[in-house]
């Protein structure tokens, strides 16, 4: 803690020559607007820290505190620009000088410079909240019950506390995120499994019933249950019976059926209606400027709706009408709502083709996996390609941005390229001309194909339990520290009103008790200009 | 007003309110029965090495699932 007893401004800011003498009391200064008020603020601040907030704060762009810092009449004379303050350390019992000049503002003279005294200074720098705006303390008070924690946390300057929780908001969102294409993994897992052991539905019961009736043409014990480990191929090997490399006849033929159905679907009218919505959404959407930035754009709206006050522009100072100009954001505001709105519209039309296009890849890949093996050869080519495309298209409309890429997706996904039609009914008639399988055969590629998409299922829905449970934790620590740092917020919020009410009272009993004095600093700052008396600022130099 | 805050829980003779931010949010997550590797970690992150990047956190939540 210490009192500033004085301080001594020169060729600072607007102020050519003053010097204030606090005695180490609250102090006020009241003037017109541009008179010099927050100069002598910004004197307190440098002379304290070495910096002003006002120049080096958010939004300061590449202002510097050399070049305006000095009075305008000085400006390249920057050691000219000197603040000298005296403060009283009661826990030292000294009184010290402190000057700087805004040559070199890193570099502060301290008489007596011990190590205590450059200790207290220390801890002083350490406030950000030693200097605080009207438009903070206004917040501040008028905070309400929701949002109290909010604005301790800006007023103190909390930058690691609200790091810390934009930081584990985004890892519980990512986690969250990652569980929508394992989610989709699983599906198509568990589909093709279906079609593989011809079920409509994976329970236990139905399984162990088709595994066990393809086991006993196999001479192979039944199984009496199912575990997570357990091989449906169990005993094959040790029989001699392993499954030679061809095509399992009887899968191939329902998953080149599966195919074909995942074709007509993705070329449907339905589809082609989907796309033509969804493309003309987005091309509404592309269209209109406000897109591109539209996140940037919509914090920078509502940021600029907080701060709007007074009846000027704070950079240009030309006035405006207060009303207009706030109906003028709000509508920019709702037309970003009702983008942000229509994006949700869109993602939700876009989801059914995802999914097509994702169960399009999974059947191209799998008949890739057959045209392998087909004697004679079948050129899987431009299969393989369009399953490489199905999977890119899938990950540009999840994406969903940049919008153009989204809409030449779209205006593709309905093609199936001929080749890979071609291909289709190549192995096909591969597949058809297959001998017929005994039923000794039919029951080991049956046994094998059902292992092969059991592990895959398996697998994913492994990955799958793994990403929540790590979703789950994400966001159980997030919330715990939100909720934990509202909490302490909250708390420095109800012993701060109380202090700031009390050295309010106190204040005004300055001021009314100081009111001789007032009226000499007012006759100070009315000197320069004649405009009326617009507002009042009061700055409390905290204890 | 600063005075109040001095009363706190410091560091240095000078509050550190994210500090004690950190300290609560370390203890709840005790209480919510989290994985004490978990809490070592953040403690080590937030007070020890006061590193608050998404990665560093990323790394302090998830341990060895954060490089998968």
């Amino acid at each position: 803690m210490i009192r500033v007893d004085s301080i001594t401004i020169k060729e600072f800011r607007g102020i050519r020559d003053l010097t204030l003498d606090f005695k180490e009391k609250n102090f006020a200064v009241c003037g017109p607007n541009g008179t010099g008020k927050s100069g002598v603020v910004d004197a307190l601040e440098f002379a304290l820290t070495g910096s002003v907030s006002r120049l080096s704060g958010e939004g300061s762009g590449e202002i510097s505190l050399k070049q305006h810092g000095p009075h305008v009449d000085r400006r390249n004379d920057p050691d000219k620009a000197r603040v000298t303050v005296k403060v009283t350390i009661p826990t030292l019992s000294k009184t010290v000088t402190v000057e700087r000049s805004l040559k070199t503002p890193g570099v502060a003279q301290v008489m007596p410079s011990d190590p205590e005294v450059l200790d207290a200074l220390r801890q002083v720098k350490a406030h950000p909240e030693i200097v605080l705006s009207r438009r903070e303390l206004i917040r501040y008070v008028l905070a309400a019950p929701g949002k109290r924690a909010d604005e301790v946390r800006a007023l103190l300057h909390l930058d690691q506390v609200e790091q810390v929780r934009r930081g584990l908001q985004k890892i519980a969102n990512d986690c969250e995120k990652k569980l929508v294409p394992l989610d989709r993994e699983v599906t198509e897992a568990r589909e093709k499994l279906l079609r593989a052991i011809d079920l409509s539905e994976l329970t236990k019961e139905k399984v162990l019933v088709v595994v066990n009736a393809q086991r006993v043409i196999l001479g192979l014990s039944a199984f009496t249950d199912l575990t997570e480990t357990t091989s449906l191929k169990d005993g094959m090997s040790t029989l001699g019976l392993v499954q030679p490399q061809r095509i399992p006849k009887v899968q191939a033929i329902a998953d080149i059926r599966a195919a074909r159905e995942v074709i007509t679907e993705i070329t449907s009218d339905q589809i082609a209606t989907n796309v033509a919505e969804v493309t003309a959404d987005l091309s509404a959407l592309a269209s209109d400027p406000a897109v591109a930035a539209s996140v940037k754009r919509e914090t920078f709206y509502t940021t600029g709706m907080e701060l709007i006050e007074g009846g000027a522009c704070p950079f240009c100072d030309n006035s405006w009408d207060l009303e207009e100009l706030k109906r003028h954001v709000q509508v920019k505001i709702d037309h970003l709502e009702e983008v942000s709105r229509k994006r949700t519209v869109a993602e939700a039309k876009i989801t059914p083709l995802i999914e097509v296009l994702g169960n399009m890849r999974t059947a191209i890949n799998t008949l890739a996996g057959f045209a392998a093996l087909a004697t004679p050869p079948v050129v899987i080519d431009a299969v393989r390609e369009y399953g490489t495309n199905c999977g890119t298209a899938v990950g540009k409309l999840t994406a969903f941005l940049p919008l153009a890429e989204t809409i030449t997706v779209l205006t593709n996904v309905r093609s199936v390229p001929q080749g890979v039609l071609d291909a289709i009914g190549d192995l096909e008639k591969v597949v058809a001309a297959l001998p017929e399988p005994t039923k000794q055969d039919a029951a080991k590629e049956w046994l094998t194909v059902a292992q092969e998409r059991l592990e895959v299922w398996r697998n994913a829905v492994r990955k799958q339990k793994a990403a929540k449970e790590q979703a789950q934790r994400a966001r159980q620590v997030f919330d715990i520290y939100t909720a934990t740092s509202d909490t302490v917020l909250a708390g420095l919020y109800a012993t701060v009103e109380k202090d700031f009410s009390s050295l309010y009272e106190e204040s005004r009993g300055t001021v009314l008790r100081n009111d001789c004095r007032i009226q000499k600093l007012q006759n100070i700052f009315l000197k320069e200009k004649g405009r009326g008396y617009q507002n009042r600022s009061l700055v409390t130099f905290l204890r | 007003m600063t005075r109040s805050m001095m009363t706190s829980p410091t560091t240095e003779g000078r509050p550190d309110v994210p500090a004690q931010v950190f300290e609560k949010f370390l203890h709840a997550l005790e209480g919510a029965g989290v994985s004490a590797e978990m809490v070592a970690r953040l403690r080590k992150t937030l007070l020890e090495d006061k590193t608050y990047t998404e990665s560093v956190l990323k790394a302090a939540v998830l341990g060895e699932e954060s490089l998968t």
